[in-house]
C-alpha cells in the first residue's frame, strides 16, 4: 500500500474512534492486564501520537501492538465502528519496517514462501521432533525437552506432534464420485495438512458424502496469516498471490477448515492485494469461500447424518465468528445429528487466547485466558469440546492438559464425518 | 519527578504497576473528550494504605494526582490537565458485603458499575442508577462524577444511593462519612461533598450504597409525535399528572432518521419525535400507569402508541435507543455530547432553543435524551479535524449553556464540570457562589494536589 494512502486510511478511521471505552468490556487481553495500553482505544491513541510525531515506531510501540490475540471483539464491540483490525494490522506492518521483524520470523515467513522446501522441512521435522521434544505424561501431545532459541516454546507447553503422514500422503489430488452435484477445491491450510490430518480428510469425507468431487491442488502454500499479522506485508502478498493462482480453476466452492485461512481467503486477502491486479480474482474468490460447517448447513443432506450420542459445546474461533460471520451454521449441524447433546458454554464467542504467535511470546497470558474459557467448557458437563479452528484446538488441548481435564477436543469436521459414517452404518444395520 | 521520588512510589506499588515510558503514559492522556494531556507517572495501587502512601510523598513534594477509573467520563476529569500522577483505581475491585437485611452494600470504588449491578441482581436486590456507560465506568467514577441514566427518571441518579464514604485526603490521612444506617451523620453532609467532587477533594477508597428491592414487572411503549414540540409537552404533562415512569427517552427526527438509515426496522421516519416511556411496579400498578401513559401520549397529539407485547419487542423499541451512537456516527465522526439539563416543565423551551441554535451555527445537532430528567443531551455531529467548524461547535456549546441556565438549569445533568465546563462554572455558581467552591477545595486540599485545573480550581490562561 502506498504511504499516502495508509495515512490517508488511518485518519479516517482513527477519527472515528471517540475514546468511548467500549473496547475495555470487550478485550480479553484488557481484562487480564487491566492496563489502557492494551485496550483499542489506547492503540487508536498512539497511531495519532503517531501521525502527530510525539510518538515513534520504537521497538515499545512494537511490542504493544504485538500484544493483541486479533480477535476482533473491539471491531465487533465498537459503537463508532472503527476497523481497529486492519488498522492495528497496519500498524504492526508500519512497526515491522521501522524495527524489522526478530530473525526467526524472517527466516520461517521466506520459508512459507517455497512449499516444496517447507514440505521437505516439516517431513524431517516429523522425524526429528523427538530429539527435541519428548511426549507429554498424559500422552495428548510433545514438551519441548530444553529451552529452544527463538521457538518461542514454554516449556510448559504442550504441543501436538507434527504428522508422519501429511494430509496430502493420505488423501488423492483429486477425489471423484459418481454423477458429482459439484465441484470443490480444498484449502486445506499448514495445520490441517501437517498437524491434524485427520480433520483434513474428514473435510474431503464430508464433501465426497454430498456427492461432490473434492480437489487439493498441489501448489498450494500457506495462508500467508502468520505472515501478514506480524506485520511482513510483502510476503502476505506473495503467498496470497500464489494461492489465488493455485485456486483459480474451475470450482464452483473454495472449502476452508481452518478459521484464519477461511477469513484470510474471504477478506484479508482484499485488503493486502489492494494494490495488485490479481485483486479481481479475489474478488470472485472470495464469493465462493465457505467453511466446511457453512458448506454443511448450505448443501449437505441432514438425511444422511446418523445418531451420534455425545455430549459435546462448542468454541466459536474468532476468525469463524467474527471473521467468516460462521456461528449459526455449526450449531444448525448440530441440531440436525440425532441424539447429539449439544451444550452452548457461556462467552463461547471469546477468544481462546491462542491469537497464533500471540501464545509465544505471552503464554502465561494467553494460558490465563484460556482458562476462562475452560471453566465455561467445563461447567456445561460436555464431554467434548468441539471448535473449526486447528490452533485454538492446539491451545485448548494444551489447556485441559495443564489442569489435568478429562474433557477431549474435537474439529467440527470430525464430528460431522462421525455422523455421517454412523448414518451410513445404521442404514446397512437396517435401523 | 525525581529519581528517589519515584523508587518511593515504586517500592509502594511494586514494579509491575508504575508505568514511566512514553508508550504508556500517552495511553493515559485522554478520556471520553477530546482533549489530551500526558501524565508524568501512572500509579495502579491496589489498596487503600497504597493510596495513602502515594499521597503522603505526593503531598511531600507536590506532585499533582489525578485520580482515574475506567476514564469514560465525558468533561475531561480523568484528563490529567496540570501533569503529575494518574492514580488507576481498577485493581480495587472487591465487594466487601451485599446485605440483604439492610439493604446496603460496601464496596471497593475500583468495580465496573456492570459487574457491581450483576452481583446486586444476583443477591435480589437492586440498584437502579444505570449510566449508559455502565459496562466499563466504575462505581468510584460513577460517585465522583455523580452520574445519572435513563432509570433516573423515577429512580434518581448516583448520588441519591450513597450512604457513605471512605476517602483518602491530600496529606494521607483518612475519613470516614455517612453510615451505614441511614446515611444521616452527625453534622453536615461530608458523603455529598465528595459525591460530585471530581477527585477535586480527595481520592475515595471504600464506598456504601443502598440498595432497593427489584420492581415486578415493567412494561416498554413507544409514542410517535408528529411535531417535536409535542413530545415535549408530553414529557412535562406526563411527569406533573402523578404517574412517574422510569424512563422517559426522546429521540428527535435527526436521531430517527439516522437510525432508521443504520437500522433498517421501519421507525417512522417523518416524526417529528419519538418518546420512549417505560413504567415498572408492581403488575397492576404497572397496567393502570400504562393506561394513564396512553391517555396523557393520545391528549398531547401522539399519532401513535405501541405498546410492546412481549420481552422480544420491548428489546426492539429499545434497540433503536441502544443504536443511536453508531448510528450518528455514520453522519459525522466527532460527537460532543452535552448535558445541559433543564427543568422538566421547561423541555419545551429548551427543544426550541437546542434547535435555534443549530440552525445559527449551521451544525448538525441531535437530541436524544433522558427527557425525563429534563436532560436533552443536544449532541453535536462534527469533525475535530475542521478547525472552522469546530470554532462554531464551541460557540454553540456556550449558547447551550447560557440558554439552559437562563431557563433554571444546570450546565451537566451528570457528566460533571471537569476540565471542559470548568470556564462557564461560574455562569451556574455566581461570582461568590464560585468563591464559595474555590474556599472549600482550599480548605481541603491548601496545595491544589487533587485533580488540579478542574471544577472550581479552574484559573482562565493569561491570553
Amino acid at each position: 500500500m502506498s504511504e499516502q494512502r495508509g495515512h490517508e486510511e488511518w485518519k479516517q478511521q482513527l477519527v472515528k474512534c471517540i475514546r468511548c471505552g467500549t473496547c475495555r468490556s470487550v478485550c480479553p487481553v484488557f481484562k487480564e492486564e487491566n492496563n489502557e495500553n492494551t485496550t483499542a482505544r489506547g492503540k487508536v491513541q498512539l497511531l495519532e501520537g503517531v501521525m502527530e510525531g510525539t510518538i515513534k515506531l520504537t521497538p515499545t510501540l512494537q511490542e504493544r501492538f504485538n500484544k493483541c490475540l486479533l480477535c476482533k471483539a473491539c471491531v465487533k464491540g465498537c459503537p463508532s465502528g472503527v476497523r481497529t483490525d486492519t488498522l492495528f494490522l497496519s500498524a504492526r506492518q508500519a512497526n515491522a519496517c521501522e524495527n524489522s521483524l526478530p530473525l526467526v520470523k524472517r527466516l520461517a515467513f521466506k520459508g512459507l514462501t517455497f512449499r516444496k522446501l517447507f514440505d521437505t522441512g516439516l517431513r524431517i521435522g516429523s522425524v526429528m521432533q523427538h530429539v527435541v521434544m519428548k511426549k507429554s505424561a498424559d500422552g495428548r501431545g510433545n514438551q519441548a525437552r530444553f529451552n529452544i532459541p527463538g521457538s518461542g516454546l514454554d516449556l510448559r507447553r504442550i504441543i501436538p506432534p507434527v504428522a508422519a503422514n501429511t494430509l496430502r500422503d493420505i488423501v488423492p489430488k483429486k477425489t471423484t464420485v459418481a454423477n458429482p452435484i459439484g465441484r470443490a477445491v480444498f484449502f486445506p491450510g499448514c495445520m490441517l495438512n501437517y498437524i491434524y490430518p485427520e480433520a483434513g480428510k474428514a473435510v474431503v469425507n464430508i464433501l465426497n458424502k454430498n456427492n461432490w468431487d473434492v480437489t487439493i491442488p498441489d501448489d498450494l502454500v500457506c495462508c500467508g496469516t502468520p505472515a501478514f499479522t506480524s506485520g511482513d506485508q510483502a510476503t502476505g502478498r506473495e503467498l496470497a498471490t500464489a494461492n489465488l493462482k493455485s485456486l483459480s480453476g474451475d470450482y464452483d466452492v473454495v472449502i476452508t477448515a481452518c478459521a484464519s485461512c477461511g477469513a484470510a481467503l474471504k477478506h484479508e486477502y482484499g485488503e493486502i492485494l489492494q494494490d495488485e491486479h490479481i485483486h479481481h480474482n479475489w474478488e470472485e474468490l472470495s464469493t465462493k469461500v465457505l467453511d466446511i460447517s457453512e458448506f454443511v448447513s448450505k448443501y449437505g443432506n441432514p438425511a444422511l447424518l446418523g445418531s451420534l450420542p455425545l455430549k459435546i459445546t462448542y468454541h466459536d474461533a474468532c476468525h469463524l465468528v467474527r471473521g467468516m460471520n460462521v456461528s449459526k451454521q455449526p450449531r444448525q449441524v448440530f441440531a440436525d445429528v440425532p441424539e447429539l447433546d449439544f451444550r452452548n458454554m457461556k462467552d463461547a464467542d471469546v477468544c481462546c487466547g491462542a491469537g497464533g504467535t500471540f501464545s509465544m511470546a505471552y503464554y502465561d497470558l494467553s494460558r490465563r485466558i484460556n482458562d476462562h474459557k475452560l471453566t465455561n467448557a467445563e461447567a456445561t458437563g460436555a464431554d467434548y469440546l468441539v471448535t473449526g479452528c486447528s490452533a485454538c484446538r492446539m491451545h485448548i488441548t494444551d489447556g485441559l492438559s495443564q489442569r489435568k481435564s478429562n474433557m477431549k477436543v474435537m474439529h467440527t469436521a470430525e464430528l460431522i464425518d462421525l455422523a455421517y459414517q454412523n448414518g451410513t452404518q445404521q442404514k446397512k444395520g437396517g435401523k | 519527578m525525581n529519581q528517589a521520588v519515584l523508587n518511593e512510589l515504586k517500592a509502594i506499588v511494586g514494579e509491575a504497576h508504575m508505568l514511566t515510558e512514553l508508550e504508556d503514559r500517552y495511553c493515559y492522556s485522554f478520556d471520553s473528550t477530546f482533549i489530551n494531556s500526558m501524565p508524568d507517572l501512572v500509579l495502579q495501587p491496589s489498596s487503600r494504605d497504597e493510596i495513602a502512601a502515594i499521597c503522603r510523598i505526593a503531598h511531600a513534594h507536590d506532585i499533582p494526582i489525578v485520580t482515574r477509573g475506567a476514564a469514560t467520563g465525558l468533561s475531561g476529569g480523568a484528563v490529567p490537565v496540570k501533569g503529575g500522577i494518574v492514580l488507576e483505581m481498577t485493581r480495587l475491585t472487591n465487594i466487601i458485603e451485599i446485605n440483604k437485611v439492610n439493604r446496603y452494600a460496601i464496596v471497593e470504588p475500583g468495580i465496573i458499575t456492570q459487574d457491581y449491578l450483576a452481583a446486586v441482581d444476583k443477591a435480589g436486590l437492586f440498584y437502579p442508577p444505570d449510566p449508559a456507560s455502565s459496562k466499563m465506568s466504575t462505581l468510584g467514577g460513577n460517585i465522583a462524577e455523580c452520574a445519572g441514566g435513563p432509570r433516573g427518571v423515577k429512580y434518581g441518579i448516583t448520588r441519591d444511593y450513597v450512604l457513605g464514604l471512605e476517602v483518602v485526603l491530600p496529606d494521607g490521612s483518612i475519613v470516614q462519612t455517612g453510615n451505614l444506617v441511614d446515611g444521616d451523620m452527625s453534622g453536615p453532609d461530608w458523603t455529598m461533598l465528595f459525591c460530585g467532587s471530581e477527585g477535586t477533594l480527595g481520592i475515595i477508597t471504600k464506598i456504601m450504597l443502598k440498595l432497593t428491592h427489584k420492581p415486578q414487572s415493567k412494561q416498554t411503549m413507544m409514542a410517535t409525535f408528529d411535531r417535536i414540540e409535542d413530545a415535549a409537552t408530553t414529557v412535562s404533562t406526563m411527569m406533573s399528572s402523578g404517574v412517574i415512569p422510569t424512563t422517559l427517552e426522546i429521540m428527535d427526527n435527526l436521531t430517527i432518521r439516522a437510525v432508521e438509515n443504520f437500522l433498517n426496522i421501519g421507525l417512522p421516519v417523518e416524526a417529528g419525535a419519538i418518546l420512549l416511556i417505560e413504567v415498572d411496579g408492581d403488575p397492576k400498578a404497572v397496567e393502570k400507569h400504562v393506561q394513564h401513559v396512553l391517555k396523557v401520549c393520545e391528549e398531547c397529539n401522539a399519532s401513535s402508541v405501541k405498546v410492546a407485547k412481549t420481552a422480544q419487542e420491548a428489546d426492539d423499541l429499545w434497540k433503536a435507543r441502544r443504536s443511536v451512537s453508531p448510528a450518528c456516527g455514520k453522519i459525522n465522526p466527532t460527537k460532543i455530547s452535552e448535558d445541559a439539563t433543564v427543568p422538566r416543565s421547561r423541555i419545551p423551551e429548551m427543544v426550541s432553543a437546542v434547535q435555534a441554535i443549530a440552525k445559527k451555527y449551521d451544525l448538525k445537532m441531535v437530541i436524544f435524551g433522558h427527557a425525563g430528567d429534563g436532560n436533552l443531551h443536544p449532541n453535536i455531529l462534527s469533525n475535530k479535524h475542521d478547525k472552522e467548524e469546530m470554532a462554531r461547535v464551541e460557540k454553540a456549546v456556550e449558547e447551550l449553556f447560557q440558554a439552559a441556565l437562563k431557563l433554571g438549569g444546570t450546565l451537566s445533568g451528570e457528566h460533571g464540570i471537569g476540565y471542559m465546563k470548568a470556564p462557564f462554572l461560574v455562569w451556574e455558581t455566581g461570582v461568590e457562589g464560585f468563591q464559595f467552591g474555590k474556599d472549600v477545595k482550599y480548605a481541603v486540599d491548601p496545595k491544589s494536589l487533587m485533580n488540579p485545573g478542574k471544577l472550581f480550581d479552574y484559573r482562565p490562561s493569561p491570553s
